[in-house]
């Protein structure tokens, strides 16, 4: 079996198979001359193939010093100073006067002296009353000291654990004299497995590595011999800046699938509203609080709305005042068309709602009929994290014969089952045109709470009669805030976000 | 809407038995009342209930219906009350300004702190909710036995009299003063606006016991030491009156104390009549009604059953297939048969209540709105994101920024918005997105955004004076962006709905655009679009750095 390597794979695979040797790993950089990175994805490679094995260990690691490194140039003290004796042919001489014509240092000289002495090369002599020096030995072989000294030149660093006995004695005297350090380190020895000082040089082929395939190499089929360079599958890519819906309009077009999933049909109605359609149809006296300004955008332009058929003015106008013919006291004041005209930014959908029981009347309808909007509406309010002016309300409307609040439970139930959840309450409430009224309460999981989700009732008649809904023909209608449910789903703090689109958040959010 | 604190030991008392707060907790949402929250250690709750129940604004009045719920007490909540003496004149001069008064005597009150809180209170639920702050009825409670009777009720003018307002500084000030300088003076002058004469409440010996909506005298000032009450309700609305006034006494008999009633003359027409009274109001309603409603088939003694537990009486009515219902004086709001249905539930329990499917309908998108989806689809393919803002703006974002002129006279105009942020509707989606690459200057590039939305156009001719139109617009945000870009997502989109061959763009000005590289985009003979980019002026108004290239269409007519 051949096996394919990189070129420069193959350069370091030569280098240690030539040497035979174990490698530390920054010898092997600076004789190849390459980056440790680059030699490191090399005996990678290598491993792979089981022709390289990579050691590392803890070690004691022993350097010369400065003055270590100058003596490995120049020689030790008493070899540059017997070399003064050996070139001047000196038999004897004072101290002083060798001292004066060395040209070394004293310090220098004095350490070369003494260790003369010691290797017995010369002797001293106070005979004459001065001192003086005498060569005694005839040849000055290389030391031991020196020999040891002399590793340093192949190697920077020595690891202490490989000395011999007789070398630790010598490291022990370079010590002494202040000329090594010992350091702890990390040795990466890098040498050839068994396998890998066996293979023969034919058994070793060259892998040609490229990052891309170009449409050349496909049509010349010479893509067969390269190798594609491998990503790091593990790692993130750039962020990839593509189109995507928006999550409230993720969440809308949800909500819609599960209303015509259920038989009901999307209706749209005008934002700038009458209060005619917003309120007074709705059956809300005009001194209700909630049609006061604090609450309602109203406008200055346009200023006024055309009120529906008179007929149907009247009928609306007589429910307020006296009940007119749905059976009811009324409220007992004077309906002024005038307040009924005023225009605003529409408070609720269920004033669209309203347009199509005008449009049930007009069209003569038959039950039933099943209507939905998802859309958006107005609160004069301030922003804050819990508060918008501007929000979507999401509304269903059955219109049938002989519906009851046991078919509105149904409907609620089968709709919030639906978006998700599983446990629905519906108990007693109140609003101003339904009766009876229900709030609606899911169980949320996820916090373990029961949260209110909406409202619901069946209109009362007299907001039904003025359109000819009547008894036994009702109208069932639930409705809920798209926020909330929008800020559960997608767990947003500050409602707020939902609507100034932040486009990490758009570019990231999952649904 | 309004929230009450209950003491638990407080209601134990009332309803005469023990009361978990956990139990509670579950109970209360069946009558129809909200616990806003729970507090463990001083045993207290905090309740919210329905502005169409202010009979609910007390303890008394949640007890009552609470007693029905656990069945220790069914039926109409009966009261007696003690023929009384005191009369109250009243001086056809009110008719101008304050019509209506009733009034009422409470013997032998035994209040604890807890219970004057509740007074207070109640007075304050009474006035918001069926009072409409003071003006449709205003409440007075007084030390009875301060004043002699009879009492007079006349309308003076603000002038003519003075006298020591409660809450005041101890002088004595005329009606007008007090409207100036009082503190509730001020806050309340707005009921008596415009009128020549003011209400006045007087005993025997013309001392001053009310200037009724806005403040009492200081002679009637409740005390520790008070006995026995005096109540007055005056106002506009007759019915309105009555009611707060049978709220508040039958609370106050609640607690232990005898209801005196009160003989108020009237000249004309409605001669005496004597308040508080508290005779139920019968109703006769259809039983099969009532069923066919709630979905349910209840016979008519369980429907009876039904009554008796949300505190009503009824029994079968001579009229084959009716019940008469006597509902309880302190109830306002039932107005109508359906108003029963819903009492029926409360008391059958909705968690009994079962639920029915009903088949039928097929559902249909709304064609708009369809379309307004196949706008994404396509804008998501030319690798757009969506982005949804409020329709709300400001005239400085929505034209000033985009160095567009307008009129006031042209522009929709809000009367009483509460920020400044928000004074107008947006008539082009474009300023918006401009704001939102503003918002995310410092996001990673390029940024290709946009919104499908509907934007609101005065058309004076219409209904509502105004309509909404639905509009695409697409901005593309990073160094290279320019006209060709947008060219070619205007092609892919016109492409896409069939409409390549069908549109042409003409070179046009507009301020908010670079001259020379701006187009107006035409179909049909009509102007549906522009595309272009976004003049320097425009970019730095929205403190942008890079080049934006836009384009904006009314979909309305592509639909």
């Amino acid at each position: 079996m051949v096996i394919k390597l990189k070129k420069k794979v193959i350069e370091i695979f030569n280098v240690l198979k030539e040497k035979n040797a174990d490698y530390e790993a920054s010898e092997l950089t600076k004789e190849l001359s390459i980056d440790y990175i680059v030699l490191m994805s090399a005996i990678n490679d290598l491993i792979d193939v089981n022709l390289g094995k990579f050691e590392e260990d803890e070690i004691f690691q022993l350097s010369l010093n400065e003055e270590g490194i100058s003596y490995l140039k120049n020689g030790l003290p008493e070899r540059q100073l017997l070399n003064i004796f050996l070139k001047r042919n000196i038999k004897e001489i004072e101290i002083e006067e060798l001292l004066k014509t060395s040209n070394l240092e004293s310090n220098i000289f004095y350490i070369g002296l003494s260790n003369m002495k010691k290797n017995r090369w010369i002797a001293q002599s106070k005979a004459t009353g001065e001192t003086k020096i005498f060569l005694v030995a005839e040849k000055f072989p290389e030391t031991e000291l020196e020999k040891f000294l002399k590793r340093f030149e192949k190697k920077e660093r020595i690891n202490y654990s490989n000395l011999t006995k007789k070398e630790i004695n010598q490291y022990n005297i370079l010590n002494k004299r202040k000329l090594i350090t010992k350091t702890k380190g990390t040795q990466r020895i890098i040498s050839l497995t068994e396998k890998g000082k066996a293979i023969k040089p034919s058994e070793i082929e060259e892998l040609k590595q490229v990052s891309k395939i170009t449409s050349e190499m496909l049509s010349s089929g010479t893509w067969k011999d390269y190798q594609l360079k491998p990503f790091d599958v593990t790692k993130p890519g750039p962020l990839l800046k593509a189109g995507k819906l928006h999550p409230m309009v993720k969440l809308i077009n949800e909500i819609r699938e599960i209303f015509i999933s259920l038989g009901f049909t999307e209706i749209r109605g005008p934002i700038v509203e009458s209060a005619f359609f917003n309120f007074d149809a709705l059956f809300q006296p005009q001194d209700h609080p909630a049609r006061e300004m604090h609450d309602t955008f109203y406008l200055n332009n346009p200023k006024t709305a055309k009120l529906p058929e008179k007929d149907r003015v009247k009928a609306v106008k007589e429910t307020h005042e006296n009940g007119g013919d749905s059976g009811s006291l009324g409220w007992g004041y004077s309906w002024d068309e005038k307040i009924a005209k005023k225009t605003l930014l529409r408070t609720h959908t269920t004033a669209t709602t309203i347009r199509r029981l005008a449009q049930y009347y007009r069209n003569n309808d038959v039950p039933p009929i099943k209507v939905f909007s998802i859309d958006r509406v107005f609160r004069n309010e301030k922003l804050d994290k819990s508060h918008l002016a501007e929000f979507t309300q999401i509304e269903g409307i059955v219109i049938g014969e002989r519906v009851t609040l046991c078919d509105l439970i149904g409907v609620i139930k089968e709709f919030y089952n639906k978006i998700g959840f599983e446990k629905v309450i519906t108990r007693p409430g109140f609003f101003p045109y339904t009766e009876p009224s229900m709030e609606i309460a899911v169980y949320y999981d996820k916090l373990g709470e029961w949260l209110e989700m909406g409202g619901s009732g069946i209109f009362r008649p007299e907001v039904t009669y003025p359109w000819g809904i009547k008894n036994p023909t009702r109208v069932l209608a639930w409705g809920l805030g798209l926020e909330r449910l929008a800020m559960l789903k997608y767990e947003r703090k500050d409602i707020r976000d939902l609507y100034i689109n932040p486009i990490k958040w758009l570019r990231q959010e999952s649904y | 809407m309004p929230t009450l604190e209950l003491k638990i030991e407080r209601l134990e008392r009332l309803i005469g038995r023990k009361l978990d707060i956990n139990e509670l907790e579950y109970d209360l949402q069946w009558i129809s009342l909200d616990l806003e929250d729970v507090n463990e250690e001083e045993q207290k709750i905090k309740v919210e209930y329905n502005p169409n129940r202010p009979d609910f604004s007390s303890p008394e009045g949640i007890a009552r219906a609470l007693k029905g719920y656990y069945e220790v007490e069914l039926g109409l909540p009966s009261y007696t009350i003690i023929p009384g003496d005191v009369e109250m004149n009243v001086d056809p001069s009110v008719n101008k300004v304050r019509p209506y008064i009733v009034c009422g005597v409470i013997r032998d009150i035994d209040l604890d702190e807890d219970e004057v809180a509740t007074l207070m209170n109640i007075q304050e639920q009474l006035h918001w909710a069926v009072g409409r702050d003071r003006k449709k009825v205003a409440i007075g409670v007084h030390d009875l036995d301060k004043i002699s009777p009879p009492y007079r009720y006349l309308a003076v003018k603000p002038d003519s009299i003075s006298f020591v307002p409660l809450h005041g500084d101890g002088y004595p000030m005329n009606l007008e003063e007090i409207l100036l300088l009082h503190e509730k003076g001020i806050e309340y002058a707005h009921i008596l606006e415009g009128k020549e004469v003011y209400p006045l409440l007087l005993d025997s010996n013309d001392e001053v016991i009310s200037f009724p909506p806005i403040i009492n005298g200081i002679l009637t000032t409740v005390t520790d030491d008070t006995k026995n009450l005096f109540l007055d309700l005056t106002g506009t609305d007759y019915k309105a009156i009555n009611l707060a006034l049978n709220i508040l006494s039958t609370m106050l008999a609640d607690t232990g104390a005898k209801i005196e009633s009160v003989k108020v003359n009237y000249q004309g027409d409605m001669g005496q009549i004597i308040t508080p009274n508290l005779d139920p109001i019968k109703w006769e309603v259809n039983t099969d009604y009532i069923n066919d409603y709630v979905g349910l088939n209840l016979s008519d003694s369980e429907m009876i059953k039904c009554f008796r537990k949300v505190r009503m009486d009824a029994k079968k009515s001579k009229k084959k297939g009716y019940l008469d219902i006597w509902i309880p004086a302190f109830r306002g709001d039932i107005i109508h048969p359906v108003d029963f249905t819903e009492e029926c539930a409360i008391g059958y329990g909705y968690f009994n209540l079962p639920l029915t499917i009903r088949e039928g309908c097929i559902g249909q998108y709304h064609p708009i709105e369809s379309f307004a989806n196949k706008i994404r689809t396509i804008m998501i393919g030319a690798g757009y994101l969506e982005v949804l803002n409020f329709m709300l703006t400001n005239t400085v974002k929505n034209y000033d920024y985009m160095r567009k002129k307008f009129k006031k006279s042209e522009i929709l105009q809000i009367a009483n918005p509460v920020s400044k942020e928000f004074d107008t509707a947006r008539t082009a989606l474009l300023p918006k997105l401009m704001e939102t690459l503003l918002f995310n200057r410092s996001e990673e590039k390029p940024i290709r955004i946009f919104e499908v939305g509907d934007v609101i156009q005065l058309r004076p001719k219409e209904e509502t004076g105004a309509i909404r139109e639905l509009h695409l617009s697409a901005v593309s945000y990073y160094e290279n962006s320019d006209f060709t870009e947008i060219r070619s997502t205007l092609d892919f989109i016109m492409s896409s709905l069939g409409y390549l061959e069908k549109f042409e763009i003409k070179p046009g000005k507009n301020t908010t655009y670079i001259d020379g590289r701006y187009g107006e985009i035409y179909m049909n003979g009509k102007k549906i679009g522009e595309i272009g980019e976004i003049h320097p002026e425009v970019l730095l108004n929205f403190k942008l750095e890079f080049p934006v290239a836009a384009l904006e269409l009314n979909l309305g007519s592509l639909i």
